[in-house]
């Protein structure tokens, strides 16, 4: 009877614990109506991280801009952004947003640079809620130091052309360098090629790991490009793969950069 | 206690057990969630976002799209709600002038006509 009586209280544990279980769990689970970015689906937290990137290029608040990231906790932001840029403008989305998402990632990907950090101009600290924390405090912030940006209304010219050959290069590329007048490379410029059959653009700033003021372009054999900055005030022409040459003099298709800087304010 | 004793209090047990492990030990994760789950402060900051792309863009067909990932109600609530919470929190007055802004603005949009 008492081994009939305990196999009956484990069978009975087992019932039970399953039915809680099932319950818990399919039933009744706990329903999370609090979560965080970190938890959202991939496309929402691709818009989140958009929607970050317009508030920032809005802002200019690179301090809070770095708080908001951290809580959808991606790893290398930088380059993460850069993609992103990339495959939005590539899946047709408004222009504004790669070129906020490539702004974000041109300052995340800036390496501190004792010629860069200056203070600011207006160097008083502004009272500023950091964005949600669990507890939400307001706490006072310096003003940020705003990324690298075009002067309103100063045209880019072109400054330097330049071929590369280096057979290390896997492709055949228009390669852009926009600096401000400071020198320093400005993100989210946009560049226009026209060739025969069409035309396309692309933004400094995709690629961090290369300077914010870096872009480049792959270009078709045989074919001939001209190449024009939307805020630039001049048109290159008939650019084309230069003919380079390898160490056993091999001939192998090379690439082109062009540099361009903003004119000083007047 | 008999054997009907026995097996009952079992079950009981084990469903106390079961819930506990169910819902406080290892409760259902989702990591899939969409932005109406945030929570508050979250949800909040978001509104501000979206408030601080209007300003510069002033794109409110724009503001409302993003707005709609909130869930289904007004846009022109979630806003008002962000600004509850910084007043509650101590937003800025530039944060809560821009959520003011894209209130004052959604407000202004007519409700669509009813139907019928």
């Amino acid at each position: 009877m008492s081994r009939l009586g305990n196999f009956a209280l484990i069978i009975g544990l087992l019932l039970g614990f399953a039915a809680g279980l099932f319950y818990s769990w399919t039933i009744n689970p706990v329903e999370y109506i609090d979560s965080s970015p970190d938890s959202l689906r991939e496309d929402f937290k691709s818009d989140y991280l958009t929607l970050i990137a317009s508030a920032y290029v809005a802002t200019g608040d690179a301090d809070r801009a770095r708080a908001r990231l951290a809580w959808v906790q991606i790893t290398d932001p930088a380059s993460t952004l850069g993609r992103m840029a990339q495959s939005r403008l590539a899946a047709g989305r408004p222009e504004a947003e790669a070129r906020a998402l490539a702004q974000l990632a041109a300052m995340l990907g800036e390496r501190p640079s004792p010629l860069i950090a200056t203070p600011t101009p207006h160097g008083a600290a502004t009272t500023t809620p950091l964005p949600p924390s669990p507890t939400f405090t307001p706490t006072v912030t310096p003003s940020p130091t705003l990324p690298p940006t075009a002067t309103a209304s100063a045209p880019f010219s072109l400054t330097a052309k330049g071929d590369i050959c280096d057979p290390a290069l896997q492709e055949t590329q228009i390669q852009i360098l926009v600096l401000n007048a400071a020198e320093h490379g400005v993100a989210g410029v946009e560049a226009l090629v026209v060739w025969d059959t069409g035309q396309s653009t692309f933004f400094t700033g995709l690629k961090p790991e290369l300077g914010p003021g870096f872009a480049d372009f792959t270009m078709q054999e045989g074919v001939t490009y001209s190449l024009q900055l939307i805020q630039g005030d001049g048109l290159e022409t008939g650019i084309s793969a230069k003919t380079c040459t390898d160490g056993d003099g091999e001939p192998y298709a090379g690439s082109w950069l062009f540099t361009y800087q903003q004119s000083a304010a007047p | 206690m008999g054997t009907t004793s026995r097996l009952l209090f079992g079950i009981f047990i084990g469903m106390l057990l079961g819930l506990l492990f169910g819902w406080l030990i290892r409760p259902v994760e989702y990591i899939d969630t969409a932005p109406e789950a945030l929570r508050e402060d979250f949800r909040s900051d978001y509104v501000l976002m979206v408030a601080e792309a209007y300003v510069v863009d002033r794109d409110l067909e724009l503001a409302r799209y993003k707005l709609a990932s909130l869930g289904s109600h007004p846009p022109l609530n979630y806003v008002i709600y962000a600004i509850d919470f910084g007043v509650e929190n101590g937003f800025n007055t530039i944060d809560l002038q821009t959520l003011n802004l894209l209130a004052v603005d959604l407000r202004s949009i007519p409700p669509a006509p009813e139907i019928g």
